[in-house]
């Protein structure tokens, strides 16, 4: 298959996803882009939003429109670790002898929804961490790999926070992309009621399987990036930490910790897979520009003054990002002078 | 593989859009300096003749050409170009990234999809100047010197001044002036001194029989005259009255132990330049004491103990603290020299600091309760200065003050009751109820709000208060007093 062919496979399939998603979500096409995004570029996505806006319809709808196995968690107070990963219980075979079998656990899926993840214990939520970074758990011992792709979608509530463990950084940080769902406007409201309200229901086609996602996520691999694409981003990234010499003022005054190198990857991994869904074969400027928000939101800390000022993460990764480009521009772009 | 060679066609021209451009920019710029000078050039028509003419256009050209040729020789980097071209035709970075990634040795197969489909999309494109004219600074200024220069061209030669240098020695005529001159000025220092406003005014009327009239050796036109016909000028102090009247100075000079001591200027001691030293070390900007001036300070402390005071051991110390590295050590010494220098220059003042009247009194008065002396009324117990009426100011290392000797015992199991009377009044009779209720007693109203003044005051001058606030406190004060 030649390259034309494979990236046209990939722009249709990502339209025929996108297209079921939207058969039962109304509005929030940037919400399911991402997601797409963030699925093809091989991270996991946090959905935050008050309740009823459909986050877990959404995630469930998307593992309909995927051949992929699919689990759901209600993170509570109450649930173990052992109620995600599994546990070695006690089995007896034919001729009577008694040995351990390791019982899977939820996290043994192609797709992971944890919903309202900030409920559970911090020692619950870490249980999701090395499944999320090493596609692997660890049970008694013994290393068990998740089945690819494996995908981790959580949902949290940022305003019934009573009863609530924030995620610690180190856990944020390996979403690829945070997403605020927005309330959605009137005609999509009534679009809502409509799809909702009615006797007949929608159904779901299954347009991909777990082989073809794999695929794609080699495909994305490959686009390439140009090194001024790349420097953008990286300089993106240092600007959000208030000790490197050339951030700006903003980050300076509001920021404790900037983003982590995996904020980089999540740039340029998803700068490569919106470049590709827009059927182009290069990452571009704009495509780093628009993922910054998601990207980076929630790998900015913001400082005692940052909270008490009440400063919004978008707006300072909006900041940052044209600070980075007054800064990779000087130079490079000026240089008719 | 797609040949790149298109790309390389849109990147070259794109840079030779640049150089064009960048010609331009800096053509003007020269082309500015150098009418400049062309201007300069014609200022000197005179003197430059016809060659004025000549040189001046050419200067304006040549510095065109100069500045012309230095923007053409600027490279411009391929990289540069192909961005500028990716912007200027909505490519998205297709072109930089193909030109990149072109001979990549990590090309992957996308690479040859993209570089064909940058081709595809560069020879779609209608060539176009696609970089914007930047006129410089200089540039916009450029009319004002041609302007300049094709008046000067046009206008008549200017001619220089051709004077010579003035012959500043002086003649014999202006030497005999000068003469005379220096005599009058001698004359004028030697003029007695002013009035002295201390004077009383008998002084000047026992003075009269010996002023004699002035200005018989002054002539009409003579304007010197004014300084010669004053009354001050034949004023002598009258030395004979000071004598007959026993001036209240010549008691005072009976006194030597009292007299304030004048001959030491006691803002400029040892102790109060050092202490000047350490408060400008201690008070920089930076929170970090620079080492080497703490160091400095230090073997200047130690070098004024040696001459005589008890200070150097601490100075050493605090030396030695240094060379540890131990600043806070080194600081803490360098402190306690300071206290014993301050003592040693309060013990060297001896009381012949200048001292107001009152204090004068009190420090009497105080010398002769620690004598135990009679004839020290309840009226004289006074407290100093800072003491007593205001909360933590006694001698009492209670934080709640003691309880008055007229009270004796729960100093709070006393209610003030009572009535104040009308018009201004030192102080306030106040009625006691329980256990002290037949013991009247009087609060120093005029005292206590005295010294609070003193302080409002104090603090207005340190600028511990803000400005807007001055008259505000001060009509606060003036309030109670008016009580």
């Amino acid at each position: 298959m030649s390259q034309d062919a494979r990236v046209e496979t990939f722009v249709t399939a990502f339209e025929a996803l996108r297209a079921e998603v939207e058969k039962v979500i109304v509005g929030h096409r940037e919400i399911i882009t991402h997601v797409l995004t963030s699925m093809f570029a091989g991270g996991h996505v946090l959905l935050e939003g008050v309740p009823g806006l459909g986050k877990t319809l959404l995630i469930k709808t998307l593992a309909e429109g995927l051949e992929l196995s699919f689990s759901r968690v209600q993170f509570t107070p109450d649930l173990m670790p052992a109620d995600i990963i599994g546990t070695n219980i006690i089995v007896e075979d034919g001729d009577g002898r008694k040995h351990f079998q390791f019982q899977q656990g939820p996290i043994f899926a192609h797709i992971l929804l944890s919903d309202e993840i900030n409920r559970a214990t911090p020692k619950t939520q870490s249980a999701l961490l090395e499944g999320m970074q090493e596609g692997a758990v660890t049970v008694g011992g013994v290393s068990r790999p998740l089945p690819a792709p494996f995908f981790v979608l959580a949902t949290q509530n940022p305003i019934e926070m009573e009863g609530t463990y924030p995620l610690p950084e180190a856990q944020l940080d390996r979403f690829l992309f945070k997403l605020r769902v927005r309330y959605p406007a009137i005609d999509e409201l009534n679009a809502i009621i409509d799809r909702t309200t009615r006797s007949q229901q929608v159904t779901v086609s299954r347009v991909m399987s777990g082989p073809t996602v794999l695929s794609f996520r080699e495909l994305i691999r490959e686009v390439p990036i140009a090194s001024h694409v790349r420097d953008f981003a990286s300089t993106i990234v240092m600007a959000t930490h208030p000790s490197w010499a050339s951030s700006p003022e903003v980050t300076r005054r509001f920021v404790r910790y900037g983003a982590s190198p995996r904020g980089a990857q999540a740039l340029v991994l998803g700068g490569k897979v919106r470049a590709l869904a827009e059927g182009r074969y290069n990452v571009s400027v704009e495509d780093i520009k628009a993922l910054a928000t998601p990207a980076l939101r929630h790998r900015v800390i913001l400082n005692f003054e940052g909270e008490a000022e009440g400063v919004d993460a978008d707006t300072l990764v909006g900041q940052v990002v044209e600070a980075a480009e007054a800064i990779t521009a000087s130079g490079k772009e000026v240089f008719l002078r | 593989m797609a040949h790149p060679q298109a790309i390389e066609v849109l990147v070259r021209r794109v840079a030779r859009q640049v150089g064009v451009r960048r010609a331009e920019h800096w053509g003007l710029r020269g082309a500015f300096w150098g009418a400049l000078l062309a201007a300069a050039v014609l200022a000197f028509k005179a003197v430059l003749g016809l060659a004025a003419l000549v040189l001046a256009p050419a200067l304006v050209l040549l510095g065109a050409l100069a500045g012309a040729a230095y923007g053409l020789a600027r490279r411009v980097a391929p990289r540069d170009a192909a961005r500028l071209a990716d912007r200027a035709f909505g490519l998205a970075d297709r072109v930089a990234t193909a030109l990149e990634w072109a001979d990549h040795p990590d090309r992957t197969p996308l690479v040859d999809a993209l570089v064909a489909d940058t081709v595809a999309r560069v020879l779609a494109l209608e060539p176009r100047q696609i970089v914007r004219r930047v006129i410089p600074l200089e540039g916009r200024w450029l009319p004002a010197p041609l302007l300049a220069g094709l008046v000067l061209a046009l206008a008549p030669a200017i001619h220089l001044p051709t004077g010579t240098i003035l012959d500043f020695t002086p003649s014999a005529e202006q030497e005999q002036h000068e003469d005379r001159a220096s005599t009058e000025m001698t004359a004028e220092r030697s003029r007695p001194l002013p009035r002295d406003p201390l004077k009383r005014p008998s002084f000047e009327e026992r003075d009269f029989a010996q002023r004699t009239g002035t200005g018989s050796g002054s002539t009409a036109g003579d304007l010197s005259a004014i300084f010669k016909d004053t009354a001050l000028s034949n004023q002598r102090p009258d030395f004979n009255s000071f004598l007959k009247k026993g001036d209240e100075r010549l008691r005072l000079l009976e006194q030597v132990d009292r007299l304030p001591d004048l001959q030491s200027d006691f803002t400029t001691t040892q102790y109060k330049m050092v202490f000047r030293k350490s408060k400008s070390l201690m008070s920089g900007l930076s929170p970090d004491i620079s080492p080497q001036k703490l160091r400095e300070l230090l073997d200047e402390m130690e070098r004024l103990g040696r001459k005589g005071g008890n200070w150097s051991s601490d100075a050493s110390e605090g030396m030695d603290a240094l060379e540890g590295g131990q600043t806070d050590r080194a600081l803490e010494a360098m402190q306690r020299a300071l206290d014993k220098m301050r003592a040693m220059e309060e013990a060297g003042r001896s009381g012949k600091s200048l001292r107001g009247g009152r204090e004068n009194e009190r420090g009497a008065r105080g010398r002769e309760r620690a004598r135990g002396g009679e004839g020290v009324g309840p009226e004289d117990q006074d407290f100093g200065e800072g003491e007593g009426l205001l909360p933590g100011k006694g001698r009492s290392t209670m934080p709640k003050g003691d309880p008055t000797a007229r009270v004796r015992g729960n100093p709070y199991d006393v209610g003030v009751e009572g009535e104040s009377r009308r018009g201004r009044k030192d102080g306030y009779d106040t009625n006691l109820t329980g256990r002290a209720g037949s013991m009247p007693s009087r609060l120093m109203y005029l005292g206590v709000v005295g010294q609070y003044r003193k302080m409002m005051e104090d603090a207005i001058t340190r600028e511990q208060v803000p400005r807007d606030y001055h008259d505000q406190i001060r009509n606060y004060f003036q309030a109670l007093d008016e009580r």
